[in-house]
This record gives structure tokens, C-alpha cells and sequence, in this order.
């Protein structure tokens, strides 16, 4: 059996709340990421979603050890690096890379994009200056740039383009995991399907292993192979992406599943949304942490803490009553694109081949 | 059938650059029917939101209204002096913006802005204005909205200021709302909330509501006719069953295509190619011709008009139907 590339083990990351100008007392504790645990396999990309404020973000910082974990174990390639030392974690973080989700904010605008993307060998002492040139190049050309692009400074491209520089600059040192946090939240709707297909093409080209952090189902639908729902620190569901979709036993799952608005004006969801907002990570909800927006709410569920357990082959959800919620069924019966319209999609993407050979 | 309650002819908004001048919004036509809801799609850049500004006279400067006419319940607000503009904002008309935080002012109470906002039109006590106020805070769906009133946005979650967004835009109940992309910040749990509201109270009113917004599962959701813009022009008008069963402009379809959906297995999105271009640097002939894999000569050498292909189906595309062209 293939070994985990990462793997994390309980992870928490709680932040002390203090009070008082000189004497500081703590009032609270902030449960960010409260007992997080997941296995990404080499080669696969597992997604880990939520809304804002679930810590799905803090999870990620947390396994490249951009922030340190409270509490909690994670290992990377067989071998415990919760400790490990400063340039121990130099070293590991030429496998490990990541992609930001504002394309704007993340790439220093007084160096040229070549200076950005050659930045990672330098840290690392990959290559002398005219190897790295060469890298550059390759890389622009990888991520559907143009060499010429090189000198440029980041405010002469487009939102899309410059996320094309960020996954180019974190491709520069050959890592083995990248983490994508949120890369294409901020992008146009056109400029996404871009990009993530660039995402999927490198994935098959290097074999890389992602650990992408979405706040949409829908796209997190078409990368992953698994997928992780968290909700106030907390991982509520993992499974595989079909059984994920096909079959959530979870109720937030299920709610977020049926909030994400339908592409299809014939199935318009009203009344099936979810009330109630998140309640604060800061003083989490007793019990169940989904207790008090949960539409299938017991006595139980405020009372005590569900565990994540299996309740089906690499199936794993945290409700007391995983195997007895209703089951989801908005994907199943009559689903699907319309005919007419999968012509005009089929008739778009043939065409669009065409001109690409035709241009090649 | 009643006229509608909006009606814009060959609107033109530009903005005098050294340049010359750059149109935003260009010579774009359109109707909002009573008690329906118009959505409008498009990208960033594709002068949507510039639409809205110059329906409700907010067009920045060096921004004008080169030309056309707003029709608005029978008189052109573009004729309107500053004193009938100032009462037709938040009064007849009122928009509703995608940052609700940025849109409150952050030093005064909740309530005390709903206020403003009914005292911009009409008169009234104090008492009467809070009972007024907290009504508004009730009908979207605000718990114990007097408590609420008190409070001061930062006090409030994402969704909670766009309620009080809503709450004040409509609490001089507004014949027509603009709503610029009021979900787009929001989670998707909450985003569901705020839609299903927008439905409640229009069937509860009857105003009109124009959704500004890029995302199609949004308009699939709540419009009943849909717009589709691409820099600066409209390319394709219809009811919003026609616009996802029968898409005729290649952009409309890209677009579609380029959502990742959650009900089937696609490996490879349908994405469009290239990138909106800037108002500064338009292609000759149809602007969406450089990303459009169905272009040929007559794309690259004139702009298609938006003609009609049945009574409430336009398209502004040479070679729509594209099956007898492809």
C-alpha cells in the first residue's frame, strides 16, 4: 500500500483571546482548527471545503507549517515534521508549494515576472542564472504565457494571467504538493474554467498532489478525487468525490449541496435553504457544532459531541444520526444538462479544437 | 400589456480619456417589465455595473451620459432636474451594492441609517420613523430587530448587513431595485437566504428588480429575463428558460460552459480562450471576435447588430443560428 504524502493528525489551532493593556488576562480561546485529521495520497487532490470562517484556510497554512499547530501531529512523506526545524522546513518546502487566492496581493509588484517566478530557486539554490533564465521560460510556456511576458511587472496582466505567474512561480522548484488556496475565487467566471483546467494539465503532466481549499462545491466537484467538509474547525464529512455528491449523509453537506444556485431555471430551490448564521468560532455551539442550524436537530446533538466515524468505505461524517438522515437526492432523477444546450456546448468545444490545431 | 416600468434607448456612458473617449456602456437598449426581474450577466469590465450608475445618475466623473434616453415609468430620467433625481434615488428607485460593509457608514447605528434614508424623502416623529425602521428590519428577516436597530454594522455578520442593505433600499418602497451584485460576498449558505428574501419581497410588493451579477446559477435562480453583456454591448437578450436551453451567441454559451457543474462528470470545462478587453483597446468588428472560435471574416470586419431571432429572443451574432454556420 502506497504511504500518505501528508497526513495530519489531530490537528488544532486555537488563539488565545486577551484582555487588559499591561495586565493581559486570557477571556477566550479562538478554536480556529479544532482537531482536523486527513490523509492526501500521492497523486491525488483532496478538497477541503467550507464557508468563510470554518478554518479551511488556517488548515492549509497549518500543513506547511506557515502557522504551528496547538496541538496535533503531521507527518509529510513518512517523516514527523510538526517539529521539525527551520532548515529542516526549508528543505521540505521546495516539495511543497502554494498558490494564493488573490492574484493581486500576491505577487510583489516592484519585481518583473521573472524575478517572481525565478524567486523559489533562488531561495532554494536551484540552478546558476542562466538555468533559471531557461526555467522561466519554460515555465511562461507551461502555464500558457509567452516568454516576452518575462520583464514585465505584474500590473500589465490580467487577474487570470497573474494567477497564471503564481502557479508558475510555485511549479519553479518541482514540488511534489501544492496547496491551492481558493486560486480561482477571485477570477471571472471564463478566466476560472482556465485555469482550472491549466490545474488539471499540470496535475497529469507532473504528478503533482493538491490540497485545494474551495469555498465552491462546484468546482471543488471537478478537481477533486476526495473531498473534506469542515464547519466551525471542525471536519464534518470526508468521502470520496461520487459518494460525496451521490450520497452526503451529513446535513450540512446536504445544505450546502442545495444552497450552490442550479444553473437551470427549472429547478428553482426556494425553501430549501438553511437559516441562521455561523455562529462564532470564538464561543463554538455545545455538542454538535451544527446543532443550532441543523434542520434535523435533536435533544442529543446539543448534549454531545458526535464523533467522525465510518459509516461506509472511506466514508467517514460526524452526526449522530449519519445513517438515518434522508437522503440527498437534488442530483438524481431527470438531472442533467439539457439536450439542446449539451448540443451547443459540444458544437462550441468542437469548434474551438478546431481553431487550436488549426492554429498549432 | 402595460408598458414596461423601465425602458433605456441607445444608451451611451463615456469617459473622457486623453485618448479620446472611452464608452462603457454603449449604445445599449433594454426593458424591465413591472414586478419582473431582469438579470444581468457579464464579466468584469463588461460594463455592468456602469449601467446601473448612469440608471440612477451616479456616473463618476470624468463619466457622462453621452446619449439615449431612461425611461422611467413614462419620463426620461436623464431630462430629470437634481431635485427630481435626488427624489426619485432610495424613493422610487433604489440599489443595492455587493459590499455591504463598505456601503454602511460604520459610526452610526443600523437603525439610525434606515432612518436617514426615509427622512431623505419624507417627514415624520422620531417614534414614528424607529417604528417605521424596525418594521423594515422585520420584513427582511432580521431577529429581534429592536435590539438590532441600536446596533452598528461591524456588529453584524456578512448576511446581517446585507439585510440591513436590503431593509433600507426598500423601506421607501421602490418601484424598481438594482441590485449589483448583493450575493457575490456572501457564503453560499447565506447567499441562498438573501435570494430567497429578494423573491419574498418582490412578490410581496411587486417592484422590479434589475440583478446585476456574473454568476449564471444566480440568474438561473431569480431572473425572469436575462441580459447578457460583453464589453459594453448587450449580445443577447431573452426570457431566462430560453438563455439556458437555447443559448445563441458563442459568449452566452462559453459561459455556460465554463461553470463547473455538480450534477455531471465533465473532464475538461468548456472555457473561453483570451481575456475581456480593455474599453481602450476594442476589436474591429464584433468585439467578442479574438475569443470566439466560430469568427470568421465578416466577425472581424463589422459589429453585428442585436436582432431579433423570435418576439422575445434577440442575439447580436453574424453567424447565430450556429448550427448552420459551424
Amino acid at each position: 500500500m502506497t504511504k500518505p504524502l501528508l497526513e495530519l493528525k489531530g490537528i488544532k489551532k486555537l488563539y488565545p483571546v486577551r484582555k487588559g493593556l499591561i495586565i493581559q488576562k486570557q477571556i477566550g480561546t479562538v478554536r480556529a482548527v479544532d482537531g482536523v485529521s486527513f490523509r492526501l495520497m500521492p497523486g491525488e487532490t483532496l478538497s477541503v471545503v467550507g464557508e468563510s470562517g470554518c478554518g479551511k484556510s488556517t488548515t492549509a497554512r497549518l500543513a506547511m507549517r506557515l502557522i504551528e499547530p496547538s496541538e496535533g501531529t503531521i507527518h509529510y512523506d513518512g517523516q514527523d515534521i510538526t517539529h521539525a526545524p527551520r532548515a529542516e522546513l526549508r528543505r521540505l518546502r521546495r516539495e511543497m508549494q502554494i498558490i494564493f487566492q488573490d492574484p493581486y496581493a500576491s505577487l510583489n509588484p516592484r519585481m518583473t515576472v521573472e524575478e517572481i517566478i525565478a524567486e523559489p530557486m533562488v531561495v532554494h539554490n536551484v540552478g546558476d542564472n542562466a538555468s533559471r533564465r531557461d526555467r522561466v521560460r519554460e515555465l511562461l510556456r507551461l502555464v500558457d504565457l509567452a516568454p516576452y511576458h518575462a520583464s514585465r511587472y505584474p500590473h500589465e496582466f490580467s487577474g487570470g494571467q497573474r494567477q497564471r505567474i503564481g502557479i508558475a512561480r510555485a511549479l519553479s522548484v518541482s514540488p511534489r504538493l501544492i496547496v491551492c488556496d481558493e486560486p480561482v475565487s477571485a477570477l471571472d467566471v471564463s478566466i476560472q474554467a482556465q485555469i482550472i483546467n491549466l490545474l488539471k494539465d499540470l496535475q497529469q503532466e507532473f504528478g503533482l498532489t493538491y490540497l485545494f481549499i474551495s469555498h465552491g462545491l462546484a468546482v471543488v466537484k471537478h478537481v477533486s478525487d476526495r473531498v473534506a467538509v469542515m464547519y466551525l474547525g471542525q471536519v464534518v464529512e470526508t468521502a470520496d468525490k461520487a459518494t460525496l455528491y451521490a450520497n452526503p449523509r451529513h446535513p450540512y453537506t446536504q445544505a450546502l449541496l442545495a444552497a450552490a444556485p442550479e444553473p437551470d431555471p427549472t429547478r428553482r430551490s426556494a425553501g430549501r435553504t438553511l437559516g441562521g448564521d455561523i455562529p462564532s468560532p470564538l464561543n463554538p455551539p455545545s455538542g454538535c457544532r451544527f446543532h443550532t442550524r441543523c434542520p434535523l436537530a435533536q435533544p442529543r446533538c446539543s448534549a454531545e459531541i458526535p464523533a467522525l466515524r465510518e459509516i461506509g468505505a472511506g466514508h467517514l461524517a460526524a452526526c449522530h444520526f449519519a445513517e438515518t438522515v434522508p437522503d440527498f437526492t437534488r442530483f438524481r432523477d431527470g438531472y442533467g444538462i439539457r439536450p439542446r444546450l449539451q448540443a451547443r456546448l459540444d458544437l462550441y468545444a468542437r469548434k474551438r479544437d478546431a481553431v487550436a490545431s488549426a492554429i498549432q | 400589456m402595460s408598458a414596461p416600468i423601465l425602458d433605456i434607448r441607445g444608451l451611451t456612458t463615456a469617459f473622457k480619456t486623453r485618448n479620446g473617449p472611452i464608452k462603457a456602456v454603449d449604445g445599449i437598449s433594454l426593458t424591465v417589465e413591472r414586478g419582473k426581474t431582469l438579470g444581468i450577466v457579464g464579466e468584469s469590465g463588461s460594463g455592468k455595473s456602469m449601467l446601473s450608475l448612469s440608471i440612477m445618475g451616479l456616473v463618476p466623473p470624468p463619466g457622462r451620459i453621452a446619449t439615449g434616453e431612461i425611461v422611467f415609468q413614462g419620463s426620461d430620467v436623464l431630462k430629470y432636474s437634481p431635485a427630481e433625481i435626488r427624489d426619485m434615488r432610495g424613493n422610487r428607485i433604489s440599489m443595492i451594492f455587493q459590499e455591504p460593509m463598505t456601503s454602511l457608514n460604520p459610526v452610526h447605528t443600523v437603525g439610525f441609517q434606515i432612518i436617514e434614508a426615509i427622512r431623505a424623502h419624507r417627514k415624520g416623529s422620531e417614534r414614528e420613523l424607529r417604528k417605521e425602521a424596525i418594521e423594515a428590519l422585520r420584513r427582511v428577516q432580521i431577529p429581534s430587530p429592536e435590539r438590532r436597530f441600536d446596533e452598528f454594522p461591524h456588529q453584524l455578520s456578512g448576511g446581517m448587513r446585507q439585510r440591513v442593505m436590503i431593509a433600507m433600499a426598500l423601506v421607501c418602497e421602490p418601484d424598481l431595485l438594482i441590485a449589483d451584485e448583493p450575493t457575490t460576498a456572501l457564503d453560499v449558505t447565506i447567499q441562498a437566504q438573501i435570494l430567497d428574501l429578494l423573491r419574498e419581497l418582490q412578490a410581496e410588493t411587486g417592484m422590479a428588480i434589475i440583478l446585476i451579477t456574473h454568476d449564471l446559477g444566480v440568474v438561473a435562480q431569480v431572473a425572469d429575463d436575462v441580459a447578457v453583456m460583453y464589453a459594453g454591448k448587450i449580445v443577447e437578450r431573452a426570457p431566462v428558460g430560453a438563455i439556458f436551453d437555447d443559448p445563441q451567441h458563442p459568449y452566452t454559451i462559453g459561459l455556460i460552459g465554463s461553470m463547473p457543474r455538480m450534477e455531471d462528470d465533465v473532464e475538461r470545462l468548456v472555457a473561453i480562450s483570451g481575456v475581456v478587453p480593455p474599453p481602450f483597446r476594442l476589436p474591429v468588428g464584433c468585439r467578442f471576435n479574438p475569443r470566439c472560435p466560430f469568427a470568421d471574416d465578416e466577425c472581424r470586419a463589422s459589429q453585428p447588430a442585436l436582432v431579433e431571432i423570435s418576439s422575445s429572443h434577440a442575439v447580436a451574432c453574424w453567424n447565430a443560428p450556429l448550427e448552420e454556420h459551424a
